[in-house]
């Protein structure tokens, strides 16, 4: 799987690689900046960008909307934003128009090696992985949308995973219960909420975004 | 003795330095006083010379006369009025840094204008205050002029004996004229060697005269300056609290700014590679049994530790940047902290009777570690001197180098530091000549 990596800290530049690399990853290019990420995309057509927000020369959201512009551009790239903090107006932003092959995760989360390769993985395949945080905030802003109320704590466990863009198999290794029960869970929840049922697991990070976020 | 100290005194005055600049400061003041009045003179000048050059002044004078003078002496009056104001800020501006580097006072700016829209600027306060120091000028230079030229014809009195053998070496019987010189008291003239001593004795008196009358003149005007070149109003004072609290609002938050960026661009990210590092690790040491790649899971552990001790290094510089511990113990333990960490050598001298409040010491502080900081960077110095001493009510800081000067005011850092300083109703006075040395003073009120 190939990969470019747009992120201004050195150190962390270098231990991404470093990590993908060994976890067999190809790394094409590992820049610095919004410009030298656009072209780098243009050059080598990878499989997944993990594009950092913060970078020069404004500090501000360079990264982001370097990401709007690949998206457009090369909507077979996927798109893993990489950032210190949480920002859900980013993350809406992101999903906005099309909810596949995207992905929002905290810095940190790469000190959980496995879980980060398979955040990557999904977001490369056009899944999606969105930090557990940032559904944290979706969901407490969703909170008095009709049904989310009358979850019980293990189905509104459940709907954070979904939302993250994990698969049923995902869901039940997390939570440490067969498949079986999942999707019970799952099946549940969108009766409750009122969403049509979904096989493919994007359509329903999609339904189940729109549904908390208030969309 | 003390008669005798006071009579040296008297002697030595026409000839110290204070004297030569009081002298310069007073001749100055004369040539402004001169310049100001001509001022309202210059454009109805200005109109007789146009009248002149376009024949208005013949005998029989073009019709163009009348619609001229009607034009002109409405325009004199309102450029007057408008241009009094700014004129005299002006003219404030200069002769507080005469009286800065002449006279060593100090006389603060009054605030800056509000706006520069002509009815801000012809009611402006300030500039009219000044317009009358402008006024008041003229007679307190009379007085500046009459010191002024008692001390420089009393210099010149006073050598008259010498000049008279080198100039008055004539054959006898040649009958010349008398030589004359100026007193305050007219003219003395004289045709004999003698006689020059009499003008001598006469120039002593003058000189001797003149440091006294010199700094009347100049008291009077430092008085005035004071009261009419300096804030004053309330309304004035209130207005410059409210520019020094906008600034300390925008201090305040380029602060947190920096703050946030250094946290995240060093402690953070290096917190989150040895994360990543120790992850790595983790996984190559393998959950249980002989681990599968034991050289590059000691390799990310190594890399993790030296992480580790990078961001403890990164959090320790930014803890000090924004209050460093050692503040706690007084000024003199900071400064002696801040001074060994210097590249250039420092001699700190601190002598405080007792301590100033916290922010004040702070500021002192971050002060004093700035002006090093800048003279390690751009001064070439060999050594640097930093000293606080309590003078009143106030603090001072001085930081002085042997280094090549050139220091600018107004570049960022230098107003930077002096915005900060300003928040607290201090001052800051950068002496730094091309060529060097750079002397750098601030005064800080000893509580907030």
């Amino acid at each position: 799987m190939r990969v470019v990596i747009a992120e201004d800290a050195a150190m962390m530049r270098e231990g991404l690689v470093r990590l993908l690399t060994d976890r067999g990853f190809e790394v094409c290019a590992a820049v610095a900046d919004a410009d030298a990420l656009r072209s780098a995309i243009a050059v080598s057509a990878p499989d997944v960008a993990i594009i950092d927000i913060r970078m020069p020369p404004t500090h501000t959201d360079e990264g982001l909307r370097a990401a709007i512009d690949i998206r457009r551009d090369h909507p077979d790239v996927g798109v893993l934003m990489f950032s210190q903090y949480v920002e859900t107006r980013y993350a809406t932003r992101l999903l906005a128009d099309r909810p596949t092959g995207v992905g929002y995760l905290l810095k940190d989360r790469v000190a959980d090696v496995a879980d980060f390769v398979d955040a990557l993985t999904r977001v490369a395949s056009g899944g999606t992985a969105l930090d557990p945080e940032v559904v944290g905030h979706l969901m407490r802003a969703g909170q008095d949308t009709a049904g989310v109320a009358s979850l019980t704590p293990r189905e509104r466990d459940v709907l954070s995973l979904m939302a993250e863009g994990r698969s049923n198999a995902g869901i039940a290794a997390a939570l440490v219960i067969t498949s079986g029960v999942v999707e019970k869970h799952v099946a549940n929840i969108f009766a409750k909420l009122g969403l049509p049922s979904s096989d493919s697991d994007n359509r329903r990070v999609l339904a189940v975004l729109r549904h908390v976020s208030g969309g | 003795m003390t008669s005798d100290n006071g009579l040296m005194t008297a002697l030595r005055a026409p000839f110290t330095i204070m004297a030569v600049r009081q002298a310069v400061f007073c001749v100055v003041g004369v040539v402004s006083a001169a310049a100001l009045l001509s001022v309202p003179a210059i454009v109805p000048a200005v109109g007789v010379l146009i009248l002149w050059a376009t024949g208005a002044l013949s005998r029989q004078p073009a019709p163009a006369v009348a619609p001229v003078f009607l034009v002109l002496f409405p325009l004199t009056v309102a450029l007057l009025v408008v241009l009094a104001a700014p004129l005299g800020r002006v003219m404030g501006a200069v002769h507080r840094s005469l009286a800065d580097r002449l006279l060593d006072v100090q006389v603060d700016a009054p605030p800056p204008r509000l706006s520069k829209r002509v009815g801000a600027v012809v009611s402006d306060g300030p500039g009219w205050r000044a317009v009358g120091y402008g006024l008041l000028k003229v007679p307190l230079a009379i007085l500046e002029g009459y010191g002024a030229f008692c001390y420089v014809f009393g210099l010149v009195n006073l050598s008259y004996p010498v000049w008279w053998p080198l100039f008055r070496n004539h054959p006898t019987g040649t009958r010349l004229g008398p030589v004359w010189a100026l007193t305050p008291f007219g003219t003395i003239g004289t045709r004999t060697f003698a006689g020059t001593f009499l003008i001598a004795a006469a120039g002593l008196a003058m000189l001797l005269a003149a440091p006294w009358l010199m700094r009347a003149g100049t008291t009077l005007d430092v008085a005035a300056m004071r009261r009419l070149l300096g804030p004053r109003r309330l309304a004035e004072r209130v207005r410059e609290l409210q520019v020094s609290r906008a600034r300390a609002i925008d201090d305040a938050a380029a602060m947190m700014r920096r703050l946030e960026r250094d946290l995240h661009d060093g402690a953070q990210i290096r917190l989150a590679t040895l994360a990543m590092n120790l992850g790595m690790a983790t996984e190559k040491l393998g959950v249980d049994g002989p681990p599968p790649d034991l050289a590059q899971a000691r390799e990310l552990v190594a890399l993790a530790h030296r992480g580790a001790k990078d961001a403890l290094a990164d959090l320790r510089d930014l803890v000090r940047g924004i209050h460093p511990p050692v503040l706690d113990n007084g000024l003199g333990d900071a400064l002696a902290t801040l001074a060994t960490s210097s590249a250039i050598p420092v001699a700190v001298t601190v002598e405080l009777p007792d301590r100033p409040a916290p922010a004040i010491e702070t500021i002192a502080y971050f002060c004093a570690s700035e002006l090093l900081a800048n003279a390690a960077k751009h001064s070439r110095a060999t050594r640097i001197g930093l000293g606080v001493v309590r003078s009143g009510a106030y603090l001072m800081v001085t930081v002085e180098d042997d280094g090549i000067g050139g220091a600018n005011p107004g570049g960022p850092g230098l107003s930077g530091l002096a915005r900060r300083i300003a928040v607290a109703d201090g001052r800051m006075r950068v002496h730094s000549p091309t060529g060097g040395p750079t002397r750098v003073e601030i005064t800080l009120p000893t509580q907030v």
